[in-house]
């Protein structure tokens, strides 16, 4: 019985290393051909046997590619998006959990969720020709007001399930101290949330930064992420040659938010999961 | 009490007029542009055409074309996000391993690729996974002597391969919903199904699969709406395919929009696609009920 449990066990463990393995290794390979030689194509066993290392893919990507630049457009993105969703949308999942009439929360539920689930062509598209008519084609604001449609909801929707988890009582009592409803919300509930709110805009600046649909419809050339940086050198006719630098671009794109990631772990765990734990 | 106290309306006015202008007027203008000729070079002459670019959609072979590959690419991402989703938070879930430091090390690493950057999966998908020669999925083949095909450059394989490179990014969604739905069953529970004489496998699907019921529903449909909208996965790992066989109506709408110029033909397919999602979320929230208990 005991060796049958160990037997289990080991299994268990094996098929977690296999999924590891299935989740980290595509990074790996590319990771391992950014730091490649790759004038030559080489195969997944010359990748790895360092033979060939050299820095000269990140020094195209940053010069040619100029990375930070479009790292600079991405985070202004990402931040100046997320700074408004939070300001305006944090009081706005107070106020809808605080809705009393059944058939307006539903209303205000549909809208939510219909554009939290909404394809985001269906949004660039008329943006794009409305920017092209008026002469704002683009520009930073362009691409931030599409980023705002996509953050919007989905923070609107993860706040309201923590401000609902907040039990009535604890802000009732706030009230009986004297707190108007201004400050029930900033002083009490607010800080109550915290940790979800963290999550939420953890969540919301990686979808941002990642986002590329967004830029490519309607950023110009001043203002285009990483992630429309990185495609001038995934296509054309030198897409063999460029492979060593598509990849050093992408690794310098993706290990950093990789990195955040495992460190701010928790919050994007719990904003993950949030909504779908309640039932 | 609070209810009555809280003005909730002046809370939500700011973030419902700043909807109204990000989210609500963009959707309105593709309503309005689809009952439009609207070329992108000549946008002066924009000639109402009632539902000519409705009409128009279902007698465009591309189109239905566009439709069928969504639909395959929406369930395959769903399902099998779901059934891998399901597999490991089962393993990660179960007596030995929940909770402990080892659970925590996997699940760190599992969010990895929903994490990682749509366009560059998209890309390494192209050059180091699906390669012919070179990619990942290949070499591994080849240890165990099959020589694999050029999965992106055939048209019956590159489907399957965006398929699969979707639901790497998605797996991480279904994996932690269900892992931490799984962790809130009672262990007493699945201690007195297997004094009962149930094996692993019964448990699984006889007690712990119907216990997590709604979660699933939930995550399926999270799953669904955004593997019908994925752009940037598609768009990077082989644009519209051999034969168009991953040309998806989001990649239509792009091409048919900025490309081809014949905006309002792309506005229809696009809010085509609006009314779709629409008719799931009013299905999401029916399931839910959500306006009875909050969201």
């Amino acid at each position: 019985m005991n060796l049958k449990k160990n037997y289990d066990f080991i299994i268990k463990i094996i098929i977690l290393l296999i999924w590891l393995f299935v989740s980290i290794a595509p990074i790996a390979v590319l990771f391992m051909a950014s730091i490649s030689d790759t004038a030559l194509f080489q195969t997944i066993p010359e990748l790895f046997s360092f033979e060939r290392a050299t820095l000269e893919n990140y020094r195209i990507s940053i010069n040619q590619g100029n990375f930070f630049f479009h790292l600079r457009n991405s985070l202004i993105i990402a931040s100046s998006a997320l700074a408004v969703v939070l300001i305006v949308c944090t009081p706005m999942a107070y106020g809808i959990t605080k809705l009393s009439s059944r058939r307006s929360k539903s209303a205000v539920v549909f809208g939510v969720l219909s554009t939290r689930f909404v394809p985001y062509v269906v949004i660039a598209l008329p943006l794009y020709l409305l920017f092209r008519q008026i002469g704002l084609s683009g520009s930073l604001f362009g691409v931030i007001l599409a980023h705002l449609s996509m953050q919007m909801p989905f923070i609107v929707w993860l706040m309201v399930g923590f401000f609902d988890g907040i039990p009535d009582s604890v802000e009732e009592a706030a009230i009986i101290d004297g707190c108007n409803p201004l400050q029930v919300f900033y002083k009490v509930s607010l800080p109550m949330v915290l940790p979800g709110l963290n999550a939420a805009a953890i969540l919301a600046f990686i979808m941002s930064y990642n986002e590329f649909l967004f830029g490519l419809f309607l950023a110009g050339p001043n203002t285009r992420p990483l992630t429309v940086g990185i495609m001038r050198f995934v296509g054309g006719v030198e897409v063999g040659a460029q492979y060593g630098v598509v990849a050093a671009y992408a690794s310098m794109i993706v290990v950093p938010i990789i990195i955040f990631a495992l460190i701010v772990n928790k919050y994007i765990v719990s904003g993950m999961t949030q909504g779908a734990v309640k039932q | 009490m609070i209810k009555k106290y809280s003005k909730p309306w002046w809370f939500i006015l700011p973030g419902m007029i700043l909807g109204l202008i990000t989210l609500g007027f963009p959707i309105y203008q593709a309503f309005r542009n689809s009952f439009y000729d609207i070329r992108l070079y000549r946008l002066q002459n924009q000639l109402f055409v009632g539902l000519e670019n409705y009409v128009q959609l279902w007698n465009d072979s591309i189109f239905l074309l566009a439709v069928r590959v969504t639909v395959i690419f929406t369930f395959g991402c769903t399902l099998l996000s779901l059934i891998c989703g399901i597999s490991i938070a089962s393993v990660l879930s179960s007596e030995k391993i929940r909770g402990t430091l080892i659970a925590r090390f996997f699940m760190a690493f599992f969010i990895v690729p929903f994490v990682t950057t749509q366009v560059v999966t998209g890309v390494m998908g192209r050059l180091f996974i699906w390669d012919v020669e070179f990619g990942l999925v290949n070499y591994l083949l080849s240890l165990i002597n099959i020589s694999g095909p050029a999965w992106l450059l055939d048209a019956n394989l590159a489907l399957p391969a965006a398929i699969v490179t979707n639901s790497w990014r998605l797996t991480p969604l279904a994996l932690l919903v269900l892992y931490a739905a799984l962790a809130t069953i009672p262990e007493a529970l699945i201690e007195s199904a297997s004094l009962d004489g149930a094996n692993e496998l019964e448990i699984i699907f006889k007690v712990k699969l119907p216990m997590i019921k709604y979660h699933i529903i939930f995550v399926s449909m999270i799953l669904i709406t955004s593997a019908f909208r994925e752009f940037d996965v598609i768009y990077s790992l082989a644009g519209r395919g051999p034969r168009r066989a991953t040309n998806v109506l989001s990649l239509m709408v792009y091409e048919q929009g900025v490309s081809v110029a014949n905006m309002g033909y792309a506005n229809a397919i696009a809010f085509t696609m609006f009314l779709i999602v629409s008719i799931m979320t009013i299905i999401f929230i029916k399931i839910f009920s959500l306006d009875d208990v909050g969201v």
